[in-house]
Order: C-alpha cells, then sequence, then structure tokens
C-alpha cells in the first residue's frame, strides 16, 4: 500500500508509484526482460542464430514473465487473464496472450531448426508475435491518459526501437562469445542505425512531452533537471548514448575487427544500462495533473 | 437508473464525517481511504479563496480502470457502480495507474494494526468477520452497493431513503452530499446539478464522472 500524504494528495503535480516503487520495481524488470528477450529473438531470427533465438526465449519467459508473475499481488491468479474478455479493451491482458503465443511459436520454431526443418512462416509469424510483445508494454503505458509522460504515441514506438536495439546488442555479445565476426558485422550495422534511432526518438519524446501539457512539463523537468537528473546525464546520456555511439563510430572507422573486443563489451553493456535507466525515469517521472485546483498546500 | 453524486462544496465544512463513516461502514484497515476531504487555497493573501472538495470515486461512465482491468474483476454495473471483485484482482494495478482521479488504493499491509503493537480492537475483529479485506488487491469506494441492493430490495428509494444511500450522504451533517439516479430529471441530484450548474472534474479525460461539483 503506497500513499501519498493526505495533504500533498491531488493538490500537487503527484508521479505514480505503484509501478515502481517497492514491489513496481519489478515490474520495472519485468518490461525491460520481456521486451529485451523478445527483441533478441526478432533479431536472432533474422540471422537464424540458434543461440540468439534461445537466449532471447529464455529471458522473455524467465526473466520477464517470472518477474513480472511476481510482481502480481496474486501470481497464482494470473490465469483469469486468459479466460476473461479483458483482452479487448485491456493491455496487459493482450501482452499475456502475445507472450505465450510468442513463447509457444518460439519454441516450435527452435524444436524445428535444431531436429526438423524450420517453416518459414512459422517463423514469420513468432517474429510478428515478438514484435508485438515488444511493443504492448508502451501501449499499455500509452493508454494511461492520467499521466502525460506515457500518454504519447511516440512511447510505444521508443520502446520498440529500445527493445529491438538491447535484443541487437545481446546478438552482438552473443557473436563475440561464439566468435562469428561475420555475424558481429551484420548485427553492428543495426545496432547503429538503432542507436542513430533511439537517440533521436528519445530527444523527440522528451521535448514534446516537455510542451505538450504542464503535467508533462514537470516530468520532464524532473527527469533533465530534477533529483533524477544524474540518472539521465550519466547513465542514459554519457554512458547508454555517448559511450556506444563513440565505439559504434571507432568501429565504422576502423572496422569491427580491429576494435577491441573488451571495448564492445563495455559498450554493450553500457547501451543496455541506459535502456534500463530510461525506462526507470519514464516510470519514476510519470506525473498526474492536480485534481483539485490550489495555488498552496492548505493542510 | 445511473446512480451518482453531487457535492455542494459551499456546503461542506470539512468535518471529515464522510470519511469516518466510510472506514466504518465498511472496516476499512489502517491507511486504507475510500474517500478523502482535500483541502486547497487558490489566489494570493489577501485575497485566498479556501477549497474543500470531498473525493471519491466518480463512478465513471466510461471508466479507465474497467476498460484496463485484464481479469474482469473491476465490473460496471447497470446502475453505472463501478466495484471491484476482489476473488478475480491478480493485483496487477494498471487499473491504479489508469484512473486519472487517483482515487484507487492497493491493499498489501494485511498486518497493520489501528494500534501497533495493541492487538487489533473489537472494531477491527469484527470487521474480519463482516467485512473481510483481501491484501494484494486494489480497493475503491462502490457507492455502498451493499446498502443500496439491500434497500432497493425491500423498496426504497437510493439517495431519499436512508437505508438506500450511502453512508457518506447520510454521515454528512451539513447535507453537501446529495446521491440518486442521474437518468432522472426529477431527482434530488438531477436538478441539483442542472440548477447550481454542477461539474465533475477534468472532464477532458473523456470518462464522463458520475459525481458531480457544485460551487
Amino acid at each position: 500500500m503506497i500513499q501519498a500524504r493526505p495533504y500533498e494528495f491531488m493538490v500537487k503535480y503527484t508521479p505514480q508509484r505503484e509501478w515502481i516503487v517497492r514491489r513496481g520495481i519489478l515490474l520495472w524488470l519485468a518490461f525491460f526482460f520481456i521486451e529485451l528477450g523478445a527483441g533478441m529473438f526478432f533479431v536472432s531470427s533474422f540471422f537464424n542464430n540458434l543461440w540468439g533465438l534461445l537466449i532471447g526465449w529464455l529471458i522473455c519467459a524467465v526473466l520477464g514473465g517470472g518477474t513480472h508473475l511476481v510482481y502480481l499481488g496474486h501470481p497464482f491468479r494470473f490465469w483469469r487473464m486468459l479466460i476473461s474478455s479483458g483482452w479487448k479493451t485491456s493491455w496487459i491482458s493482450r501482452g499475456l496472450y502475445f507472450v505465450t503465443v510468442f513463447l509457444l511459436l518460439g519454441a516450435v520454431h527452435m524444436g524445428l531448426l535444431l531436429w526438423a526443418t524450420p517453416a518459414i512462416p512459422l517463423l514469420i509469424v513468432a517474429d510478428v508475435f515478438a514484435f508485438l510483445v515488444i511493443i504492448y508494454g508502451g501501449f499499455a503505458m500509452n493508454y494511461v491518459n492520467g499521466i502525460p509522460l506515457w500518454n504519447t504515441a511516440l512511447l510505444p514506438i521508443l520502446y520498440v526501437v529500445a527493445g529491438i536495439w538491447g535484443g541487437a546488442e545481446l546478438m552482438m555479445a552473443t557473436a563475440l562469445t561464439t566468435g562469428a565476426t561475420g555475424l558481429g558485422i551484420a548485427v553492428e550495422e543495426w545496432i547503429r542505425i538503432l542507436l542513430v534511432g533511439f537517440i533521436i526518438l528519445l530527444a523527440v519524446y522528451l521535448i514534446s512531452v516537455r510542451y505538450g501539457s504542464p503535467a508533462g512539463g514537470v516530468s520532464v523537468r524532473e527527469i533533465a533537471f530534477g533529483r533524477w537528473a544524474p540518472l539521465l546525464w550519466i547513465a542514459v546520456v554519457a554512458l547508454g548514448i555517448a559511450l556506444p555511439l563513440g565505439v559504434v563510430i571507432i568501429s565504422l572507422l576502423a572496422g569491427l575487427e580491429a576494435t577491441p573486443v573488451a571495448l564492445l563489451y563495455i559498450a554493450i553493456f553500457c547501451g543496455l544500462l541506459g535502456d534500463l535507466a530510461t525506462r526507470y525515469l519514464i516510470l519514476r517521472c510519470g506525473y498526474y495533473h492536480p485534481i483539485v485546483p490550489s495555488s498552496v498546500y492548505a493542510y | 437508473m445511473r446512480l451518482g453524486m453531487a457535492i455542494e462544496m459551499r456546503r461542506c465544512i470539512g468535518c471529515n464525517a464522510c470519511v469516518l463513516a466510510c472506514k466504518a461502514e465498511h472496516f476499512l484497515p489502517p491507511g486504507i481511504f475510500w474517500n478523502r476531504v482535500i483541502v486547497s487555497e487558490t489566489g494570493k493573501y489577501p485575497m485566498v479563496t479556501k477549497h474543500i472538495y470531498p473525493v471519491r470515486c466518480n463512478h465513471c461512465a466510461e471508466a479507465k480502470c474497467v476498460e484496463v482491468c485484464p481479469t474482469g474483476a473491476t465490473q460496471q454495473r447497470e446502475d453505472g457502480i463501478v466495484w471491484i471483485d476482489e476473488d478475480k484482482c491478480v493485483g496487477c494495478r494498471y487499473c491504479v495507474m489508469a484512473c486519472p482521479y487517483q482515487v484507487r488504493t492497493y491493499y498489501s499491509d494485511g498486518d497493520k494494526e489501528y494500534f501497533p503493537g495493541q492487538g487489533l480492537t473489537d472494531f477491527e475483529k469484527m470487521g474480519q468477520l463482516l467485512y473481510p479485506h483481501q491484501t494484494g488487491v486494489v480497493e475503491k469506494c462502490n457507492f455502498c452497493m451493499e446498502r443500496i441492493d439491500a434497500g432497493l430490495a425491500k423498496g426504497l428509494k437510493p439517495g431519499v431513503d436512508r437505508e438506500a444511500s450511502p453512508a457518506c450522504v447520510i454521515a454528512c451533517p451539513t447535507s453537501a452530499l446529495h446521491f440518486g439516479n442521474l437518468d432522472d430529471p426529477y431527482s434530488e441530484v438531477s436538478v441539483l446539478i442542472k440548477e447550481k450548474r454542477g461539474k465533475p472534474f477534468h472532464t477532458e479525460y473523456g470518462t464522463d464522472p458520475s459525481t458531480y461539483y457544485i460551487d
């Protein structure tokens, strides 16, 4: 139970807390792992890389699904989401369907890849559901019209780019670990495009929300100049964006083979850290408008 | 029938009787409030205006909480009351997020006592028997639907007869709270809203609330 102090409640810009404070932390991690895993599966499918498919599938199912279940107040009632008609309007319910179908199709595809001939139409459908898994979290948050930071069409797009970018980074780490240089070079092209896309989208997203509404402005000020500014400037901008961007430029100029492997691993780690920090900031700084008009807080 | 409420803010003295009546009616645990009295000020000295807002679930006709509930635990009755079936709630708290009026509470601290370390009071023990609250689920005002249903079963009229009206409405010492059928143009609430130009909170969210505030 998380409640603001009564005299603050509803008379000033109030941050949402249930999805980030205490057990809410698990939901933040759940969204991250689910989208990261599905993103890795999605990217791996283009290179027909079984390790990538498997690791992505496991991240989505075990880390993502597991943390999401633990977050729930009554985890053993999760089946009710599957039998109710909630999917008609609820993105959480739809998300559970997407994850379930994606995991089933992904498992079948990997089984076929291992022991028989993979069916391309099946993989395409699995990829469609992987994409839906990546995007549903953004739509779930986008639906909350009381929080202007979330209630923007740019958020699902940002999450898609972040999810696939993270997946590509993990794919690159897999390629480096298994010594598949050719795969690494191919994946790096994805990373370049996605990283630049993420930077542009994040900037446009924050600027548009800043000027979209007063509560949006409060959210963005809190992210950029408030209590959480160090997280934005250090974890997201310096480590999550500038460092990977520098490494991408080095590898672009010198070639991937000439780039130190340790530097590539560090860039991958920092990129994922930046993605995680971005998601934290978006959840943490989601502010509601005051419900009642007030210039000062009476009591 | 669409049940709703009209709140005359000039009559409200901020006594919190409605909050306590709700607490008693539903045996609400420590820290849980289904309604609140919010006091705010606008303007600058010496031109300051004090506002007192009794707030609760607005039982919106287009309730976001109903739409986002993944299990159908949050439901809307034909009379417009939005309520939560605790047995169906998984505790995902999507409804808490989606409610732009922030009137929902996630109940997690089930072992809290009103007097910590001194055991449960008789009131709390009675509440566990008569109105048990599950932990790990979301709670909110249900317009005292048990009272309304019991009253309707006796042929009484919500908002007119005490036994068919919410506890907060009955407890209000200044009669600032009015309850009734919004679909009936001659009901007390409808007439009040029309004559005194009652307005709901934040219509821009497109939720069509059933609680109106009258200046």
